[in-house]
């Protein structure tokens, strides 16, 4: 989930630009989970694709407009089963998603009461991954306890948990989330904690957690600060995600910080294991990914290809060409 | 107006509980036939819902193996519909659907439409598939028009190919709908059951309309249009 921009700091000074090299990355193929797709364009899906990116998980969150009733919840958790997961295997790529009620909407008591009825409904579709994204944002007790009935979902559903850490007050804020979800009764490796930072890895890894990292300008980690986590920490139990959604962010953060790992000289084990295997490792403990299922999605049935009337309309070739002045 | 009877029904439930027989494991049958004990024993959809989601793990989206003649009963039992290609998980939630209690109408279309409401793409593709079978057919009238308005092409794929539910129950706009969308978005309009039979002067009038709209824009204008409008005025 993003948060306010700073736009002093995002426009303070001149930013020296290396341009991404696909040349540096060709061959390697990336598992981004945790990307917004709802909140992106085709554009977005189509460099994706060029990049290696082959398969993503989409949490659900905050939308960044409050919803007023239960059944835009039920359309939102729908898109993400039904027509995003489509929009992406127009592009080649596997969709999964994981289901949950965001920590900010939590706080609307009434509204998160009659999500929390309905969110059975969906937890156990083709392709949810996990309960997501959920855990704190102001930490207060309408959070915890919605939190808290999550994860209990999620225990007796037998799925992965990916929690969203709290912009403010985050090395607490990340100690909390894990004792929560250690008195609830969750193992460790059934639980991603997402948004780390140098400050929080430490004991997110000590205590047996995953620690996912997110590549997010300005407001998260920057991939230079990533890659020396990496060589700190090792690969181990580390997995990175762009997190990209409506605010500034980058769906290549993946594509783009394993260039710079590969330039810094990490070795390409580690660096797929980052950006590739652990997260596969991760999620796969809901028993709903198959590798399998990231090679048959390339294999795009032309009636798959042509069949929506607003991405590829009728006619015009799938792909096109960004750089030409011609729109035919 | 009945694409099939309480006999035919009866008869193709009996076709394709030997298909699943023939496809699916022991256990998974098993499996299947003790939910759908629960889902015809409960007031509520829960279980329904719960059996639903679940029989992908449980069938496998293998491609069923059928006999000829069993395609043969099929399409004799109820013309124009065809599942030589459906997948093991397709043809279970189908035929899950088969076993719902119908006695009560409101009950029966609230279960169903709840499905629909929280389905995902697969789930969505069974559940238009099983048009035809569903009882009180013009329930699902607007249902299925809601879904030639779907943007997912495998849907809409549901609806057209196959299916004989459209051309027996649509008004002619709505058809006429099914129809220009099946042109514009590349559909192999050769699968679309009553495509010839329900041909009317207005579907004529807006695909010579549509062709004039192709041709200033320097687009192609697929065959099967004029193989249609020659048909009206030939």
């Amino acid at each position: 989930m993003c948060c306010n921009e700073n736009f002093e700091e995002r426009n303070k000074g001149e930013k020296i630009t290396t341009v991404l090299d696909l040349n540096d990355i060709s061959g390697m193929k990336f598992f981004d989970p945790h990307v917004h797709m709802t909140s992106r364009t085709t554009d977005d899906y189509q460099a994706m694709a060029d990049a290696g990116i082959v398969a993503l998980i989409e949490p659900a969150f905050w939308l960044g407009q409050p919803r007023t009733g239960v059944d835009s919840f039920t359309d939102y958790y729908s898109s993400l089963i039904g027509w995003e997961r489509f929009r992406s295997s127009q592009f080649g790529i596997k969709h999964y998603c994981t289901i949950g009620l965001n920590s900010r909407e939590a706080n609307n008591e009434k509204l998160a009461e009659q999500v929390m009825e309905i969110l059975p409904q969906f937890i156990f579709k083709e392709g949810v991954v996990g309960i997501g994204e959920i855990g704190f944002d102001d930490q207060t007790a309408a959070e915890e306890k919605y939190y808290r009935l999550q994860l209990d979902l999620a225990k007796e559903a037998a799925l992965p948990v990916q929690i969203h850490t709290p912009h403010r007050d985050k090395k607490k804020g990340t100690q909390r989330s894990m004792d929560i979800a250690i008195e609830q009764g969750l193992a460790p490796h059934m639980v991603i904690v997402d948004h780390n930072n140098e400050e929080t890895v430490k004991e997110v890894l000590d205590r047996g957690f995953w620690a996912a990292f997110t590549i997010y300008p300005f407001t998260k980690m920057g991939n230079e600060r990533m890659v020396e986590v990496v060589k700190q920490y090792g690969p181990e139990r580390i997995m990175i995600n762009s997190a990209a959604d409506w605010g500034i962010s980058d769906p290549l953060a993946i594509p783009k910080t394993a260039a710079l790992m590969k330039r810094s000289g990490i070795s390409l084990k580690d660096i797929e294991l980052v950006t590739y295997r652990n997260a596969i490792t991760a999620f796969a403990q809901s028993g709903q990914i198959d590798e399998q299922d990231f090679i048959k999605i390339k294999d795009i049935d032309q009636s798959q290809k042509f069949a929506s009337n607003s991405i590829l309309r009728g006619g015009q070739q799938p792909r096109i060409d960004k750089n030409s002045i011609i729109i035919s | 107006m009945l694409l099939i009877d309480i006999n035919g029904l009866k008869k193709l439930n009996g076709v394709f509980l030997k298909i699943l027989q023939g496809n699916l494991s022991p256990e998974a049958m098993e499996w299947l036939l003790q939910k759908i004990a629960l889902i015809v024993a409960e007031d509520k959809s829960v279980q329904l819902h719960l059996c639903f989601a679940h029989l992908p793990r449980i069938a496998t989206k293998k491609t069923i193996e059928i006999q000829d003649q069993e395609t043969q009963q099929i399409s004799k039992l109820l013309p124009g519909f065809l599942i030589d290609n459906w997948t093991l998980d397709k043809l279970s939630r189908v035929w899950l659907l088969m076993q719902l209690p119908s006695d009560n109408r409101e009950t029966y279309v609230k279960k169903i439409n709840s499905l629909f409401a929280a389905a995902e793409m697969n789930e969505q593709i069974a559940l238009y598939s099983a048009l035809p079978l569903y009882t009180y057919p013009e329930e699902w009238i607007s249902r299925c028009e809601e879904g030639i308005r779907s943007n997912i092409g495998t849907v809409l794929e549901a609806i057209m190919y196959h299916n004989p539910y459209p051309a027996k129950f649509l008004s002619q706009s709505a058809w006429n709908q099914l129809v220009l969308k099946a042109f514009f978005t590349e559909k192999d309009v050769s699968l679309i059951v009553g495509l010839n039979e329900r041909v009317n002067e207005a579907l004529i009038a807006t695909l010579e309309d549509y062709i004039q709209e192709r041709l200033a824009a320097n687009r192609t204008v697929a065959p099967e249009i004029y193989q249609l409008t020659q048909q009206m005025n030939p």
